[in-house]
Protein backbone atom coordinates (compact mmCIF):
# COMPACT_ATOMS: atom_id res chain seq x y z
CA UNK A 1 0.00 0.00 0.00
CA UNK A 2 2.99 2.34 1.08
CA UNK A 3 4.57 1.74 -2.39
CA UNK A 4 1.00 2.84 -4.32
CA UNK A 5 0.93 5.45 -2.48
CA UNK A 6 4.52 6.74 -3.08
CA UNK A 7 4.27 6.26 -6.98
CA UNK A 8 1.12 8.16 -6.81
CA UNK A 9 2.31 11.17 -4.73
CA UNK A 10 5.29 11.38 -7.12
CA UNK A 11 3.40 10.99 -10.19
CA UNK A 12 0.86 13.68 -9.21
CA UNK A 13 3.45 15.93 -8.01
CA UNK A 14 5.18 15.40 -11.21
CA UNK A 15 2.20 16.17 -12.84
CA UNK A 16 1.21 19.44 -10.97
CA UNK A 17 5.01 21.01 -11.41
CA UNK A 18 4.65 20.59 -15.22
CA UNK A 19 4.40 24.02 -16.41
CA UNK A 20 2.34 22.42 -19.70
CA UNK A 21 -0.36 21.30 -17.03
CA UNK A 22 -1.14 24.69 -15.12
CA UNK A 23 -1.23 26.48 -18.46
CA UNK A 24 -3.60 23.41 -19.98
CA UNK A 25 -5.96 24.20 -17.36
CA UNK A 26 -5.54 27.92 -17.27
CA UNK A 27 -6.42 27.84 -21.07
CA UNK A 28 -9.38 25.75 -20.85
CA UNK A 29 -11.04 27.63 -17.41
CA UNK A 30 -10.48 30.87 -19.92
CA UNK A 31 -11.74 29.07 -23.15
CA UNK A 32 -15.02 28.15 -20.69
CA UNK A 33 -15.60 31.59 -19.79
CA UNK A 34 -15.54 32.96 -23.11
CA UNK A 35 -17.59 30.82 -24.11
CA UNK A 36 -20.41 31.21 -21.82
CA UNK A 37 -19.54 34.98 -22.53
CA UNK A 38 -20.09 34.60 -25.82
CA UNK A 39 -23.19 33.05 -25.70
CA UNK A 40 -24.67 34.79 -23.05
CA UNK A 41 -24.47 38.27 -25.11
CA UNK A 42 -25.69 36.67 -28.47
CA UNK A 43 -28.56 34.14 -28.22
CA UNK A 44 -32.07 33.27 -27.05
CA UNK A 45 -32.21 30.50 -25.03
CA UNK A 46 -28.89 31.49 -23.35
CA UNK A 47 -28.69 29.60 -20.39
CA UNK A 48 -29.33 25.92 -21.47
CA UNK A 49 -27.47 26.05 -24.60
CA UNK A 50 -24.87 27.63 -22.08
CA UNK A 51 -24.80 24.49 -20.07
CA UNK A 52 -25.71 21.90 -22.83
CA UNK A 53 -21.49 23.81 -24.52
CA UNK A 54 -20.29 24.10 -20.94
CA UNK A 55 -20.28 20.55 -19.98
CA UNK A 56 -19.09 19.48 -23.52
CA UNK A 57 -16.35 21.66 -22.91
CA UNK A 58 -15.05 20.30 -19.29
CA UNK A 59 -15.66 16.27 -20.22
CA UNK A 60 -14.27 16.91 -23.88
CA UNK A 61 -11.17 18.43 -22.64
CA UNK A 62 -10.72 16.18 -19.45
CA UNK A 63 -11.13 13.55 -21.80
CA UNK A 64 -7.99 14.85 -24.05
CA UNK A 65 -6.41 15.79 -20.95
CA UNK A 66 -6.18 12.30 -19.19
CA UNK A 67 -5.65 10.64 -22.87
CA UNK A 68 -2.75 12.75 -23.00
CA UNK A 69 -1.08 12.39 -19.71
CA UNK A 70 -2.00 8.91 -19.23
CA UNK A 71 -0.68 7.91 -22.84
CA UNK A 72 2.81 9.49 -21.82
CA UNK A 73 3.68 8.47 -18.09
CA UNK A 74 4.05 5.33 -17.89
CA UNK A 75 5.68 5.36 -21.47
CA UNK A 76 7.56 8.19 -20.16
CA UNK A 77 9.36 6.18 -17.35
CA UNK A 78 10.61 3.55 -19.23
CA UNK A 79 11.56 4.86 -22.27
CA UNK A 80 13.88 7.50 -19.82
CA UNK A 81 14.89 4.46 -18.06
CA UNK A 82 13.38 5.95 -14.41
CA UNK A 83 11.80 2.72 -14.00
CA UNK A 84 15.41 0.78 -13.91
CA UNK A 85 15.86 1.99 -10.73
CA UNK A 86 11.79 1.32 -9.24
CA UNK A 87 11.09 -1.83 -10.13
CA UNK A 88 14.09 -3.73 -8.50
CA UNK A 89 13.09 -1.87 -5.56
CA UNK A 90 10.72 -3.69 -3.19
CA UNK A 91 7.62 -3.29 -5.13
CA UNK A 92 5.71 -5.40 -7.27
CA UNK A 93 5.00 -4.05 -10.87
CA UNK A 94 1.45 -3.83 -10.57
CA UNK A 95 1.73 -1.79 -7.93
CA UNK A 96 3.68 0.47 -10.00
CA UNK A 97 1.13 0.83 -12.19
CA UNK A 98 -1.64 0.89 -9.57
CA UNK A 99 0.37 4.02 -8.60
CA UNK A 100 0.65 6.00 -11.69
CA UNK A 101 -3.17 5.51 -12.39
CA UNK A 102 -3.88 6.93 -8.64
CA UNK A 103 -1.22 9.98 -9.53
CA UNK A 104 -3.30 10.68 -12.45
CA UNK A 105 -6.75 9.76 -11.20
CA UNK A 106 -5.61 12.51 -8.30
CA UNK A 107 -4.32 15.18 -10.68
CA UNK A 108 -7.28 14.83 -13.04
CA UNK A 109 -9.82 15.16 -10.07
CA UNK A 110 -7.76 18.74 -9.60
CA UNK A 111 -8.45 19.85 -12.84
CA UNK A 112 -12.35 18.32 -13.06
CA UNK A 113 -12.82 20.46 -10.04
CA UNK A 114 -11.20 23.30 -11.31
CA UNK A 115 -13.32 23.30 -14.21
CA UNK A 116 -16.58 22.02 -13.06
CA UNK A 117 -16.32 24.94 -10.11
CA UNK A 118 -15.85 27.48 -13.22
CA UNK A 119 -18.15 26.16 -14.61
CA UNK A 120 -21.22 26.04 -11.85
CA UNK A 121 -20.45 29.00 -10.62
CA UNK A 122 -21.03 30.98 -13.37
CA UNK A 123 -24.53 29.42 -13.16
CA UNK A 124 -24.61 30.41 -10.06
CA UNK A 125 -24.04 33.70 -10.29
CA UNK A 126 -26.74 33.63 -13.67
CA UNK A 127 -29.37 31.81 -11.77
CA UNK A 128 -28.83 32.52 -7.94
CA UNK A 129 -29.49 29.06 -7.40
CA UNK A 130 -27.28 25.81 -6.39
CA UNK A 131 -28.18 22.99 -9.20
CA UNK A 132 -27.14 19.92 -7.63
CA UNK A 133 -27.90 18.13 -11.01
CA UNK A 134 -25.13 19.91 -12.30
CA UNK A 135 -22.59 18.24 -9.40
CA UNK A 136 -24.07 14.90 -10.28
CA UNK A 137 -22.76 15.80 -14.15
CA UNK A 138 -19.53 16.97 -13.00
CA UNK A 139 -19.21 13.62 -10.89
CA UNK A 140 -19.85 11.53 -13.66
CA UNK A 141 -17.24 13.55 -16.18
CA UNK A 142 -15.05 12.59 -13.45
CA UNK A 143 -15.61 8.47 -13.59
CA UNK A 144 -15.46 9.20 -17.37
CA UNK A 145 -11.91 10.04 -16.50
CA UNK A 146 -11.12 7.25 -14.50
CA UNK A 147 -12.54 4.84 -17.38
CA UNK A 148 -10.45 7.04 -20.35
CA UNK A 149 -7.25 7.31 -17.97
CA UNK A 150 -7.55 3.60 -17.18
CA UNK A 151 -7.41 2.44 -20.56
CA UNK A 152 -4.95 4.91 -21.90
CA UNK A 153 -2.53 3.58 -19.23
CA UNK A 154 -3.68 -0.43 -20.26
CA UNK A 155 -2.11 1.24 -24.09
CA UNK A 156 0.42 2.75 -22.74
CA UNK A 157 2.33 0.01 -20.76
CA UNK A 158 2.56 -1.82 -24.12
CA UNK A 159 3.15 0.56 -26.86
CA UNK A 160 4.29 3.97 -27.47
CA UNK A 161 2.33 7.43 -26.45
CA UNK A 162 0.80 7.90 -30.39
CA UNK A 163 -0.18 4.83 -30.72
CA UNK A 164 -1.83 4.41 -27.22
CA UNK A 165 -3.62 8.04 -27.50
CA UNK A 166 -4.62 7.03 -31.12
CA UNK A 167 -6.19 3.86 -29.45
CA UNK A 168 -7.84 5.30 -26.41
CA UNK A 169 -8.99 8.53 -28.79
CA UNK A 170 -10.50 5.64 -31.15
CA UNK A 171 -11.91 3.90 -27.91
CA UNK A 172 -13.31 7.19 -26.66
CA UNK A 173 -15.50 8.18 -29.60
CA UNK A 174 -17.12 4.58 -29.92
CA UNK A 175 -17.68 4.63 -26.31
CA UNK A 176 -19.42 8.20 -26.51
CA UNK A 177 -21.75 6.53 -29.08
CA UNK A 178 -22.10 2.72 -27.49
CA UNK A 179 -25.44 3.31 -26.82
CA UNK A 180 -26.04 3.84 -30.33
CA UNK A 181 -23.93 1.49 -31.87
CA UNK A 182 -25.21 -0.87 -29.83
CA UNK A 183 -28.26 -0.78 -32.07
CA UNK A 184 -27.02 -0.60 -35.20
CA UNK A 185 -28.81 -2.63 -37.80
CA UNK A 186 -27.90 -1.42 -40.97
CA UNK A 187 -30.95 -2.67 -43.61
CA UNK A 188 -29.90 -2.36 -47.34
CA UNK A 189 -31.70 -0.29 -50.02
CA UNK A 190 -32.00 -1.20 -53.35
CA UNK A 191 -28.41 -2.75 -55.08
CA UNK A 192 -26.51 -3.15 -51.95
CA UNK A 193 -26.15 -6.50 -50.29
CA UNK A 194 -27.69 -7.32 -47.04
CA UNK A 195 -24.81 -9.77 -45.65
CA UNK A 196 -22.31 -6.89 -45.71
CA UNK A 197 -24.22 -4.93 -43.92
CA UNK A 198 -24.73 -7.16 -41.74
CA UNK A 199 -21.40 -7.60 -40.93
CA UNK A 200 -20.67 -4.16 -40.42
CA UNK A 201 -23.74 -4.08 -38.14
CA UNK A 202 -22.53 -7.11 -36.05
CA UNK A 203 -18.87 -5.11 -35.50
CA UNK A 204 -20.40 -2.02 -34.61
CA UNK A 205 -22.08 -3.89 -31.89
CA UNK A 206 -19.10 -5.80 -31.26
CA UNK A 207 -17.34 -2.57 -30.61
CA UNK A 208 -19.61 -1.05 -28.77
CA UNK A 209 -19.67 -3.92 -26.32
CA UNK A 210 -15.83 -4.01 -26.25
CA UNK A 211 -15.34 -0.41 -25.73
CA UNK A 212 -17.06 1.19 -22.29
CA UNK A 213 -20.46 2.53 -22.51
CA UNK A 214 -19.24 6.40 -22.02
CA UNK A 215 -23.05 7.21 -22.62
CA UNK A 216 -23.89 6.45 -19.27
CA UNK A 217 -21.65 9.55 -17.90
CA UNK A 218 -23.53 12.59 -19.76
CA UNK A 219 -26.47 13.86 -18.65
CA UNK A 220 -26.47 17.14 -19.80
CA UNK A 221 -30.23 16.83 -20.84
CA UNK A 222 -30.71 16.64 -17.31
CA UNK A 223 -28.39 19.63 -16.35
CA UNK A 224 -30.41 21.40 -19.24
CA UNK A 225 -33.88 20.91 -18.10
CA UNK A 226 -32.78 21.20 -14.28
CA UNK A 227 -34.04 17.60 -13.95
CA UNK A 228 -33.26 15.02 -11.50
CA UNK A 229 -31.63 11.91 -12.18
CA UNK A 230 -33.67 9.05 -11.68
CA UNK A 231 -32.80 7.44 -8.08
CA UNK A 232 -29.34 5.35 -8.33
CA UNK A 233 -28.49 6.23 -11.33
CA UNK A 234 -25.06 7.91 -10.48
CA UNK A 235 -24.13 5.02 -7.83
CA UNK A 236 -25.05 2.45 -10.96
CA UNK A 237 -22.94 4.60 -13.78
CA UNK A 238 -20.00 5.32 -11.10
CA UNK A 239 -20.09 1.32 -9.85
CA UNK A 240 -19.63 -0.01 -13.55
CA UNK A 241 -17.24 2.70 -14.59
CA UNK A 242 -15.12 1.71 -11.95
CA UNK A 243 -15.65 -1.97 -12.46
CA UNK A 244 -14.42 -1.21 -16.35
CA UNK A 245 -11.36 0.84 -15.19
CA UNK A 246 -10.56 -2.15 -12.84
CA UNK A 247 -10.57 -4.38 -15.63
CA UNK A 248 -8.64 -2.46 -17.99
CA UNK A 249 -6.18 -1.77 -15.03
CA UNK A 250 -6.10 -5.56 -14.48
CA UNK A 251 -5.41 -6.28 -17.97
CA UNK A 252 -2.38 -3.56 -18.04
CA UNK A 253 -0.84 -5.23 -15.04
CA UNK A 254 -0.83 -8.83 -16.86
CA UNK A 255 0.76 -7.31 -19.66
CA UNK A 256 3.35 -5.09 -17.71
CA UNK A 257 4.07 -8.40 -14.94
CA UNK A 258 5.43 -9.82 -18.03
CA UNK A 259 7.31 -7.66 -20.57
CA UNK A 260 11.19 -6.65 -20.88
CA UNK A 261 12.65 -3.60 -19.74
CA UNK A 262 15.31 -3.42 -22.82
CA UNK B 1 27.67 -14.16 7.38
CA UNK B 2 27.71 -18.06 6.29
CA UNK B 3 30.49 -18.30 3.35
CA UNK B 4 27.34 -19.51 0.59
CA UNK B 5 27.57 -16.87 -2.01
CA UNK B 6 26.02 -13.46 -1.60
CA UNK B 7 25.13 -13.69 -5.40
CA UNK B 8 25.66 -16.67 -7.94
CA UNK B 9 24.62 -17.40 -11.73
CA UNK B 10 24.85 -20.57 -13.10
CA UNK B 11 24.31 -21.49 -17.14
CA UNK B 12 22.63 -17.63 -17.42
CA UNK B 13 21.89 -16.76 -21.22
CA UNK B 14 19.97 -13.72 -22.89
CA UNK B 15 19.10 -13.66 -26.66
CA UNK B 16 17.08 -11.01 -27.80
CA UNK B 17 14.60 -11.11 -30.91
CA UNK B 18 14.83 -7.76 -33.53
CA UNK B 19 12.82 -7.04 -36.49
CA UNK B 20 8.63 -7.45 -36.47
CA UNK B 21 9.13 -11.75 -36.11
CA UNK B 22 11.24 -11.68 -33.76
CA UNK B 23 8.27 -10.17 -31.55
CA UNK B 24 6.29 -12.85 -32.34
CA UNK B 25 6.69 -15.95 -29.29
CA UNK B 26 6.96 -19.23 -31.41
CA UNK B 27 9.31 -17.48 -34.03
CA UNK B 28 11.58 -16.85 -31.52
CA UNK B 29 12.71 -20.32 -30.60
CA UNK B 30 13.51 -21.02 -34.03
CA UNK B 31 17.49 -20.82 -34.74
CA UNK B 32 16.62 -18.35 -37.78
CA UNK B 33 18.44 -14.78 -38.55
CA UNK B 34 17.56 -12.68 -41.26
CA UNK B 35 18.28 -8.97 -40.96
CA UNK B 36 15.91 -6.63 -40.49
CA UNK B 37 12.94 -9.53 -40.16
CA UNK B 38 14.30 -11.78 -37.55
CA UNK B 39 17.48 -11.31 -36.15
CA UNK B 40 18.20 -12.92 -33.14
CA UNK B 41 21.37 -11.56 -30.42
CA UNK B 42 22.54 -13.52 -28.52
CA UNK B 43 23.75 -10.94 -25.63
CA UNK B 44 24.94 -13.95 -22.83
CA UNK B 45 25.65 -16.89 -23.33
CA UNK B 46 25.78 -19.41 -20.31
CA UNK B 47 27.32 -17.34 -17.96
CA UNK B 48 28.16 -19.25 -14.20
CA UNK B 49 30.15 -16.83 -11.51
CA UNK B 50 29.31 -16.37 -7.63
CA UNK B 51 30.13 -13.23 -5.24
CA UNK B 52 31.15 -13.94 -2.24
CA UNK B 53 30.11 -11.64 0.87
CA UNK B 54 32.23 -8.86 1.68
CA UNK B 55 34.18 -8.84 -1.31
CA UNK B 56 34.25 -5.90 -4.53
CA UNK B 57 33.85 -8.36 -7.49
CA UNK B 58 34.75 -6.30 -10.85
CA UNK B 59 32.83 -7.43 -14.16
CA UNK B 60 34.62 -6.67 -16.52
CA UNK B 61 34.31 -6.65 -20.17
CA UNK B 62 34.53 -4.64 -23.77
CA UNK B 63 31.31 -2.72 -25.12
CA UNK B 64 28.37 -5.17 -26.31
CA UNK B 65 30.04 -7.92 -24.26
CA UNK B 66 26.78 -8.80 -22.00
CA UNK B 67 27.49 -6.84 -19.07
CA UNK B 68 24.56 -4.67 -18.56
CA UNK B 69 22.28 -7.32 -19.79
CA UNK B 70 23.46 -9.95 -17.02
CA UNK B 71 22.72 -7.23 -14.28
CA UNK B 72 19.17 -6.53 -16.00
CA UNK B 73 18.41 -10.38 -15.42
CA UNK B 74 19.77 -10.46 -12.19
CA UNK B 75 17.52 -7.38 -11.22
CA UNK B 76 14.38 -8.82 -12.54
CA UNK B 77 13.73 -6.17 -15.29
CA UNK B 78 14.30 -8.82 -17.86
CA UNK B 79 13.70 -12.70 -18.00
CA UNK B 80 16.77 -15.16 -18.35
CA UNK B 81 16.41 -16.82 -21.85
CA UNK B 82 18.20 -19.97 -19.73
CA UNK B 83 19.95 -20.25 -16.70
CA UNK B 84 18.96 -18.91 -12.74
CA UNK B 85 20.53 -16.95 -11.04
CA UNK B 86 20.13 -16.29 -7.03
CA UNK B 87 20.65 -13.55 -4.55
CA UNK B 88 21.06 -13.43 -0.97
CA UNK B 89 20.42 -17.28 -1.36
CA UNK B 90 16.84 -16.68 -2.58
CA UNK B 91 16.17 -17.62 -6.91
CA UNK B 92 15.43 -14.30 -8.64
CA UNK B 93 11.99 -13.04 -8.02
CA UNK B 94 10.55 -9.46 -8.86
CA UNK B 95 8.23 -9.17 -6.18
CA UNK B 96 10.21 -10.89 -3.00
CA UNK B 97 10.12 -8.26 -0.86
CA UNK B 98 12.79 -9.50 1.96
CA UNK B 99 15.23 -9.97 -0.90
CA UNK B 100 14.79 -6.72 -2.51
CA UNK B 101 14.77 -4.98 0.62
CA UNK B 102 18.65 -5.89 1.15
CA UNK B 103 19.96 -5.32 -2.72
CA UNK B 104 20.72 -1.38 -4.17
CA UNK B 105 21.23 -0.94 -8.03
CA UNK B 106 22.56 1.71 -10.28
CA UNK B 107 21.65 0.98 -13.79
CA UNK B 108 23.90 2.43 -16.42
CA UNK B 109 23.25 5.98 -18.04
CA UNK B 110 20.46 6.85 -15.05
CA UNK B 111 17.82 8.99 -15.61
CA UNK B 112 15.84 10.38 -13.15
CA UNK B 113 12.10 11.94 -12.74
CA UNK B 114 13.47 15.57 -13.10
CA UNK B 115 11.34 17.30 -10.98
CA UNK B 116 12.50 16.38 -7.76
CA UNK B 117 15.15 18.05 -5.60
CA UNK B 118 17.67 15.74 -4.36
CA UNK B 119 16.27 15.26 -1.02
CA UNK B 120 12.50 15.01 -2.22
CA UNK B 121 14.05 12.02 -4.32
CA UNK B 122 15.84 10.13 -1.68
CA UNK B 123 12.98 10.62 0.41
CA UNK B 124 10.77 9.14 -2.79
CA UNK B 125 13.00 6.33 -3.63
CA UNK B 126 13.34 6.05 0.11
CA UNK B 127 9.75 5.50 0.49
CA UNK B 128 9.75 2.18 -1.50
CA UNK B 129 11.34 0.60 1.86
CA UNK B 130 10.41 -0.01 5.34
CA UNK B 131 11.74 3.32 6.88
CA UNK B 132 10.44 6.06 8.53
CA UNK B 133 10.27 8.98 7.52
CA UNK B 134 12.49 10.71 9.82
CA UNK B 135 14.95 7.87 9.09
CA UNK B 136 14.68 8.62 5.30
CA UNK B 137 15.26 12.43 5.95
CA UNK B 138 18.80 11.37 7.83
CA UNK B 139 19.67 8.97 5.76
CA UNK B 140 19.22 10.86 2.48
CA UNK B 141 21.47 14.07 4.33
CA UNK B 142 24.48 11.56 5.11
CA UNK B 143 24.51 10.06 1.52
CA UNK B 144 23.84 13.30 -0.08
CA UNK B 145 27.01 14.60 1.68
CA UNK B 146 28.64 11.38 1.07
CA UNK B 147 28.79 11.40 -2.53
CA UNK B 148 29.77 15.21 -2.49
CA UNK B 149 25.77 17.01 -3.42
CA UNK B 150 25.64 19.07 -0.33
CA UNK B 151 25.89 21.93 -1.73
CA UNK B 152 23.15 21.43 -4.52
CA UNK B 153 20.32 20.75 -2.20
CA UNK B 154 17.89 23.40 -3.40
CA UNK B 155 18.60 22.22 -7.45
CA UNK B 156 15.99 19.63 -9.42
CA UNK B 157 17.45 17.08 -11.19
CA UNK B 158 16.59 18.80 -14.28
CA UNK B 159 19.71 21.33 -13.55
CA UNK B 160 21.69 18.76 -12.49
CA UNK B 161 25.16 18.10 -14.85
CA UNK B 162 26.36 14.44 -15.95
CA UNK B 163 28.39 13.70 -13.10
CA UNK B 164 25.68 14.79 -10.37
CA UNK B 165 23.19 12.59 -11.71
CA UNK B 166 25.92 9.03 -11.87
CA UNK B 167 26.14 10.71 -8.17
CA UNK B 168 22.76 10.87 -6.89
CA UNK B 169 22.12 7.68 -8.56
CA UNK B 170 24.49 6.11 -6.45
CA UNK B 171 22.70 7.36 -3.35
CA UNK B 172 19.50 6.11 -4.24
CA UNK B 173 20.99 3.03 -4.67
CA UNK B 174 22.09 3.03 -1.23
CA UNK B 175 19.57 4.60 0.39
CA UNK B 176 18.23 1.42 2.29
CA UNK B 177 22.01 0.45 3.62
CA UNK B 178 21.90 -3.19 1.14
CA UNK B 179 23.89 -5.79 1.94
CA UNK B 180 24.74 -6.34 -1.73
CA UNK B 181 25.22 -3.32 -3.81
CA UNK B 182 25.06 -4.20 -7.78
CA UNK B 183 26.35 -0.51 -9.87
CA UNK B 184 26.21 -1.05 -13.77
CA UNK B 185 29.31 1.58 -14.57
CA UNK B 186 29.44 3.58 -11.81
CA UNK B 187 32.14 5.52 -12.14
CA UNK B 188 31.19 6.43 -16.18
CA UNK B 189 30.88 10.23 -16.55
CA UNK B 190 32.89 11.34 -13.62
CA UNK B 191 36.02 12.98 -13.57
CA UNK B 192 39.11 11.61 -12.26
CA UNK B 193 38.35 13.48 -9.13
CA UNK B 194 34.56 12.27 -8.76
CA UNK B 195 36.56 8.66 -10.10
CA UNK B 196 38.68 8.39 -7.02
CA UNK B 197 35.91 9.70 -4.33
CA UNK B 198 33.58 6.65 -5.79
CA UNK B 199 36.61 4.44 -5.53
CA UNK B 200 36.88 5.17 -1.69
CA UNK B 201 33.19 5.15 -1.34
CA UNK B 202 33.14 1.55 -2.87
CA UNK B 203 36.18 0.21 -0.61
CA UNK B 204 34.28 2.28 2.56
CA UNK B 205 31.12 -0.01 1.64
CA UNK B 206 32.97 -3.10 1.66
CA UNK B 207 35.25 -1.91 5.06
CA UNK B 208 31.30 -1.49 6.48
CA UNK B 209 30.83 -5.77 5.69
CA UNK B 210 28.72 -4.90 1.98
CA UNK B 211 29.69 -6.83 -1.15
CA UNK B 212 29.56 -4.66 -4.01
CA UNK B 213 29.18 -6.11 -8.08
CA UNK B 214 30.10 -3.48 -10.11
CA UNK B 215 30.64 -3.22 -14.06
CA UNK B 216 33.33 -1.31 -15.79
CA UNK B 217 35.52 -0.65 -18.82
CA UNK B 218 37.78 1.31 -16.75
CA UNK B 219 41.01 -1.18 -15.57
CA UNK B 220 42.49 1.21 -13.27
CA UNK B 221 39.19 1.31 -11.37
CA UNK B 222 39.17 -1.81 -11.18
CA UNK B 223 42.78 -2.91 -10.74
CA UNK B 224 42.57 -0.61 -7.32
CA UNK B 225 39.96 -1.81 -5.63
CA UNK B 226 38.73 -5.45 -6.63
CA UNK B 227 39.10 -8.23 -4.79
CA UNK B 228 37.92 -10.55 -7.78
CA UNK B 229 37.39 -9.74 -11.27
CA UNK B 230 35.27 -11.87 -13.84
CA UNK B 231 36.05 -10.76 -17.44
CA UNK B 232 33.22 -11.34 -20.07
CA UNK B 233 33.64 -11.05 -23.52
CA UNK B 234 30.64 -11.81 -26.37
CA UNK B 235 28.68 -13.25 -23.54
CA UNK B 236 31.19 -15.55 -22.17
CA UNK B 237 33.12 -15.96 -18.95
CA UNK B 238 36.09 -15.24 -20.25
CA UNK B 239 38.44 -14.99 -16.97
CA UNK B 240 37.52 -14.93 -13.31
CA UNK B 241 39.74 -14.70 -9.75
CA UNK B 242 41.61 -12.42 -7.75
CA UNK B 243 43.82 -9.70 -9.48
CA UNK B 244 46.78 -11.15 -7.91
CA UNK B 245 46.29 -13.91 -9.98
CA UNK B 246 45.21 -12.16 -13.32
CA UNK B 247 48.17 -10.16 -12.86
CA UNK B 248 51.20 -11.79 -12.43
CA UNK B 249 53.13 -9.16 -10.65
CA UNK B 250 56.75 -9.06 -12.11
CA UNK B 251 56.17 -11.45 -15.11
CA UNK B 252 57.01 -8.33 -17.65
CA UNK B 253 60.24 -7.49 -16.21
CA UNK B 254 61.44 -4.70 -13.94
CA UNK B 255 62.14 -1.37 -14.92
CA UNK B 256 65.12 0.27 -13.72
CA UNK B 257 65.36 4.72 -14.23
CA UNK B 258 68.46 5.88 -14.02
CA UNK B 259 70.19 9.27 -14.60
CA UNK B 260 73.71 10.76 -15.02
CA UNK B 261 74.98 8.38 -17.16
CA UNK B 262 77.56 8.65 -19.61
CA UNK B 263 77.10 7.31 -23.07
CA UNK B 264 79.79 4.23 -22.96
CA UNK B 265 78.68 3.38 -19.46
CA UNK B 266 74.92 2.70 -20.80
CA UNK B 267 76.84 0.62 -23.42
CA UNK B 268 78.70 -1.22 -20.76
CA UNK B 269 75.21 -2.11 -18.83
CA UNK B 270 74.74 -4.18 -21.52
CA UNK B 271 70.87 -3.59 -21.85
CA UNK B 272 68.72 -2.15 -24.46
CA UNK B 273 67.90 1.60 -22.89
CA UNK B 274 65.81 4.03 -23.91
CA UNK B 275 66.91 7.97 -23.50
CA UNK B 276 64.11 9.82 -21.16
CA UNK B 277 65.45 13.36 -21.17
CA UNK B 278 69.01 13.48 -19.40
CA UNK B 279 67.95 9.77 -17.51
CA UNK B 280 67.69 6.35 -19.15
CA UNK B 281 65.12 3.42 -18.96
CA UNK B 282 66.16 -0.03 -18.47
CA UNK B 283 63.94 -3.75 -18.50
CA UNK B 284 64.84 -6.38 -16.56
CA UNK B 285 63.66 -9.41 -17.64
CA UNK B 286 65.15 -11.74 -14.76
CA UNK B 287 63.47 -10.57 -11.10
CA UNK B 288 67.06 -12.45 -9.31
CA UNK B 289 69.53 -9.53 -11.56
CA UNK B 290 67.46 -6.66 -10.88
CA UNK B 291 69.97 -6.09 -7.41
CA UNK B 292 73.47 -7.02 -9.54
CA UNK B 293 72.09 -4.11 -12.49
CA UNK B 294 70.86 -1.68 -10.18
CA UNK B 295 74.50 -1.61 -8.34
CA UNK B 296 76.64 -1.73 -11.43
CA UNK B 297 74.66 1.18 -12.91
CA UNK B 298 76.12 3.33 -9.35
CA UNK B 299 79.19 1.82 -9.95
CA UNK B 300 78.69 2.98 -13.50
CA UNK B 301 78.53 6.62 -12.12
CA UNK B 302 74.52 6.52 -12.36
CA UNK B 303 71.72 8.17 -9.84
CA UNK B 304 69.38 6.00 -9.27
CA UNK B 305 65.57 6.92 -10.08
CA UNK B 306 63.29 4.77 -9.62
CA UNK B 307 62.93 0.86 -9.75
CA UNK B 308 59.42 -0.71 -10.65
CA UNK B 309 58.32 -3.93 -11.66
CA UNK B 310 56.44 -4.20 -14.17
CA UNK B 311 53.29 -6.46 -14.44
CA UNK B 312 50.91 -7.44 -16.88
CA UNK B 313 47.81 -4.66 -16.66
CA UNK B 314 44.59 -5.70 -16.87
CA UNK B 315 44.57 -3.93 -19.76
CA UNK B 316 46.68 -6.39 -21.72
CA UNK B 317 44.62 -9.39 -20.78
CA UNK B 318 41.63 -7.15 -21.54
CA UNK B 319 43.17 -6.76 -24.96
CA UNK B 320 44.21 -10.10 -25.55
CA UNK B 321 41.13 -11.86 -24.49
CA UNK B 322 38.86 -9.22 -26.61
CA UNK B 323 41.38 -10.09 -29.35
CA UNK B 324 41.20 -13.64 -28.90
CA UNK B 325 37.39 -14.13 -28.76
N1 LIG C 1 17.16 -4.60 -26.33
C1 LIG C 1 18.07 -5.21 -27.08
N2 LIG C 1 17.72 -5.76 -28.25
C2 LIG C 1 18.63 -6.40 -28.99
N3 LIG C 1 19.91 -6.52 -28.66
C3 LIG C 1 20.33 -6.00 -27.50
C4 LIG C 1 19.43 -5.31 -26.65
N4 LIG C 1 20.12 -4.89 -25.57
C5 LIG C 1 21.38 -5.30 -25.75
N5 LIG C 1 21.51 -5.95 -26.91
C6 LIG C 1 22.76 -6.55 -27.44
O1 LIG C 1 23.31 -7.38 -26.47
C7 LIG C 1 24.71 -7.26 -26.44
C8 LIG C 1 25.16 -6.95 -25.04
O2 LIG C 1 24.73 -5.67 -24.67
P1 LIG C 1 25.01 -5.08 -23.22
O3 LIG C 1 24.32 -3.78 -23.15
O4 LIG C 1 24.66 -6.09 -22.22
O5 LIG C 1 26.57 -4.86 -23.25
P2 LIG C 1 27.54 -4.21 -22.18
O6 LIG C 1 28.55 -5.22 -21.83
O7 LIG C 1 26.77 -3.63 -21.07
O8 LIG C 1 28.22 -3.07 -23.02
P3 LIG C 1 28.70 -1.59 -22.60
O9 LIG C 1 30.04 -1.73 -22.01
O10 LIG C 1 28.75 -0.88 -23.90
O11 LIG C 1 27.69 -1.03 -21.67
C9 LIG C 1 25.05 -6.22 -27.47
O12 LIG C 1 25.45 -6.89 -28.64
C10 LIG C 1 23.78 -5.48 -27.69
O13 LIG C 1 23.69 -5.02 -29.01
MG1 LIG D 1 26.58 -1.77 -20.31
Amino acid sequence: MRQILVIALNTFREAIRNRIFASIVAFAVGLLGLTLAVSAASLHEEVRLMKDVGLFLVSTFSAFLCVFVGANLVYKDIERKTIYTILPKPIHRWQFLLGKYLGVAAMMAVQVTIMGTALASQFWLLEERFSFVMVQAVWLIYVEVLVVSAVALLFSSFSTPFLSGMLTLGLFAVGRFADRLAEVRLKADAGEDQAVLDVASAAARGLSWLAPDLSLYNVTPYVVYDTALPAGFVAQATTSGVLYAALALGLAALLFSRRDFI
Amino acid sequence: MDSSPILSVSDLAKTFSLGFLGAVPGFRRLPISVKGIAQRVEAVRGLSFAVEPGEIFGFLGPNGAGKTTTIKMLMGLIRPSAGSATLLGHALEPGNRRQRERIGYLPEQPYFYEHLRPMEFLDFYGGLFPMTAQERRRRARELLDRVGLGHALDRPIRKFSKGMVQRIGIAQALINAPELVILDEPMSGLDPLGRKEIRDLIFDLKQQGRTVFFSSHILQDVEQICDRVAIVVKGRLRRLGPIGELVEVGAQGTEVLVGGLQAPAVEALRLPATALGAAHRFVVADPAAVDGFVRAALDAGGRLISVTPQRRSLEDIFVEEARGA
